[in-house]
């Protein structure tokens, strides 16, 4: 509450917060899709070998993730235990760490990639970029399941809406599990390749795989904190 | 009339004026800032419903209470010097518009109504002693502020839940809604009507008083209300079953007549706080004791302007800080929450018990919280309200009682 005074008495006003805590989180979740818009431009721009613009790209990633983590801070200082909120306050701090998460994994990766421009083998280089798709798609999967809180709200959690957010929650495991498959399609394909690549080369692709693939976990992690909030 | 009696009655008007001002700046603007914040009314148009329905309000239905803070309270003939009893209630109307003053100035959630009732107990202890004071009344009283935000709690929390079960967990909301709205507005007219029936000036002046009458009267009224409502929405359609938009956008309609709810229910019972004092003071002044005596329409008109005045003057700003504040309230929720207030105001309102809307609004609007209705509430408000409860009575009666000790040592 600020300092200046209005001098006048409404109570009812304190019953208010300022900003709406879900509005905050769908806030987050818009920078999510920024950033994960760009990067996925960017990382298919990258397989290919283009590595044009892919400093800038990082430091837009970096940018967005700061923006991101003020309204992440924002939201979780002012949550006071008097708050009620009609989810458990609990589950609703874990879904928007796990959608931090992804932001933090997005700009590591960007970085990384940014420090080292690692070849893409030529033959791998379609299977890295489904994968990468796959990924993305996991998390504007997650992107429309967490957006489905309003209408959750609006309706004070009625059946049909909680039933069309696990539809949507559905949708982000499967591309998980897409994303997962292909990523062992991935890593098969470097081992397969290890003779030919300079050891270093190995590793970083390795790492690659992993670190694109750890942002489709996170994506469900969202996703599953968000199933566990409207349970009944 | 001695012109210092006529001094001492022109200035208990006065005082109770500003009263009234206070309570339309602050109260009312408070209780018709949920219709505002849920952008069902403009600050306009809520100045000028709150304006008109609350002078309505306290014409037709503020005896009630005004009768108790004027006469349930300090008991009369314990008092018998109508010089003391005089004293006593410019002290405590002294001391109420001090501390009401006050607590708007540093911004405390506390009640006009807690204030003059307060100071009413403080003058009646010094004068009378305490069993001048008639404690089963206050007992009530006392009850009554407890039990008010809790029951606007609870009706807002049903209401509420009504509203999701019969519109939103429909498969057609808003084909579900174009029936249930006019069925709310139907029972808003109804108790509307059948509490401006059942002893009050209006029955005795149309000879209506027995409550078969009254209910047959406030069904046919309330069945007309229904059937323009229905026939107003007739042509509202839906664009897709998760149409919540056109939901919300009926109940913004239903809203313009809680809010008229809110301010009818809020004058008829908040005016008391302002006139009673005054009501008791006017004609002590002139030599009468007469505190049992009903309330003169004069004076229920002059506290019904006051707050219209407070509405027009200073309200529009509170309500325009406070709307702004609570945006994400929707119409479905300021429906609930207008509708429990209100009601819950106007039963009060015809018990005679003189409660605080402020609180009641308070209360309403955590039932629809706790109904999953709201994205977040803060329920340290309710520690503040309970603060208030506990030191405002205390407070307004030692100061009622400070300023009764000083003019009865001047007046002697």
């Amino acid at each position: 509450m600020e300092n200046k005074r209005n001098h006048f008495r409404a109570p009812v006003a304190d019953t208010f917060r300022r900003k709406s805590p879900f509005g905050q989180l769908l806030d987050h979740m818009e920078k999510v899709r920024e950033c994960i818009d760009i990067l996925g431009d960017g990382l298919t721009s990258y397989y290919k070998g283009d590595y044009k613009g892919f400093s800038e790209l990082a430091e837009n990633v970096s940018k967005i993730e700061h923006e991101a983590d003020l309204i992440k801070r924002n939201l979780r200082n002012h949550l006071p235990s008097s708050l009620f909120m009609p989810v458990d306050k609990g589950k609703f701090l874990w879904a928007l760490r796990e959608q931090d998460a992804i932001l933090d994994h997005a700009e590591n990766l960007a970085k990384m990639l940014d420090m080292r421009h690692t070849k893409i083998p030529k033959k791998l280089q379609d299977v890295f970029i489904e994968h990468a798709k796959l990924v993305m798609k996991t998390v504007e999967a997650m992107q429309d399941a967490v957006g489905n809180i309003r209408d959750l709200i609006e309706t004070s959690f009625v059946k049909r809406e909680r039933e069309q957010t696990k539809q949507f929650i559905y949708k982000v495991h499967e591309y998980e599990w897409k994303a997962d498959q292909k990523k062992l399609e991935v890593t098969k394909g470097i081992y397969k390749l290890e003779k030919k690549l300079d050891p270093m080369d190995v590793y970083h692709l390795l790492k690659i795989a992993d670190w694109v693939d750890d942002i489709a976990d996170h994506a469900e992690n969202v996703a599953d904190w968000l199933r566990a909030m409207i349970a009944k | 009339m001695d012109p210092t009696l006529l001094f001492i009655a022109g200035g208990a008007a006065a005082i109770g004026f500003y009263m009234a001002w206070s309570i339309g700046a602050n109260d009312v603007a408070n209780s018709m800032a949920t219709a505002v914040g849920a952008k069902a009314i403009t600050f306009k148009q809520a100045v000028l419903i709150a304006g008109i329905l609350n002078f309505a309000g306290a014409i037709l239905l503020g005896p009630h209470v005004a009768g108790t803070i004027k006469g349930g309270i300090v008991k009369g003939s314990m008092i018998a010097d109508p010089h003391t009893l005089l004293l006593g209630f410019v002290a405590s109307l002294l001391a109420a518009a001090l501390w009401v003053t006050l607590s708007t100035w540093r911004e405390l959630p506390i009640s006009t109504t807690h204030s003059v009732v307060g100071a009413l107990i403080g003058f009646g202890i010094i004068a009378g002693g305490v069993s001048s004071i008639d404690w089963s009344v206050m007992g009530k009283v006392a009850s009554s502020w407890v039990l008010s935000p809790v029951v606007g709690c609870i009706i807002a929390f049903f209401v509420f839940k009504v509203i999701v079960k019969t519109i939103f967990a429909k498969d057609k909301p808003v084909k579900a809604a174009k029936i249930v709205g006019p069925l709310a507005i139907g029972v808003t007219a109804f108790l509307i009507v059948s509490s401006l029936f059942l002893k009050t000036k209006l029955s005795e002046m149309s000879g209506v008083s027995d409550l078969p009458q009254v209910l047959l009267i406030s069904t046919v009224i309330s069945a007309i209300a229904c059937i323009i409502a229905l026939f107003l929405l007739r042509n509202i359609e839906a664009k897709s079953v998760e149409d919540y938009i056109t939901v919300e956008g009926i109940f913004r309609k239903l809203q313009i007549v809680t809010s008229c709810y809110v301010a009818f229910s809020h004058g008829a019972n908040d005016v008391a706080n302002a006139i009673a004092p005054v009501a008791a003071i006017i004609p002590l002044a002139n030599g009468e004791m007469s505190l049992t005596a009903g309330i003169p329409t004069e004076l229920l008109a002059l506290g019904g302007i006051g707050i219209a005045f407070g509405c027009l003057t200073w309200g529009r700003r509170v309500m325009k800080t406070v709307g702004g504040r609570i945006t994400n309230l929707t119409n479905t929720r300021g429906f609930s929450v207008d509708f429990a207030a209100a009601t819950t105001v106007l039963v009060a309102s015809k018990l005679g018990l003189p409660i605080s809307t402020s609180h009641t609004v308070v209360g309403a609007v955590i039932g629809v919280g706790l109904a999953r209705g709201l994205e977040a509430i803060d329920l340290s408000v309710i520690k503040k309200i309970v603060v208030s409860w506990l030191l405002t009575v205390p407070i307004a009666a030692a100061t009622s009682a400070v300023i009764f000790i000083c003019l009865r040592a001047i007046v002697g």
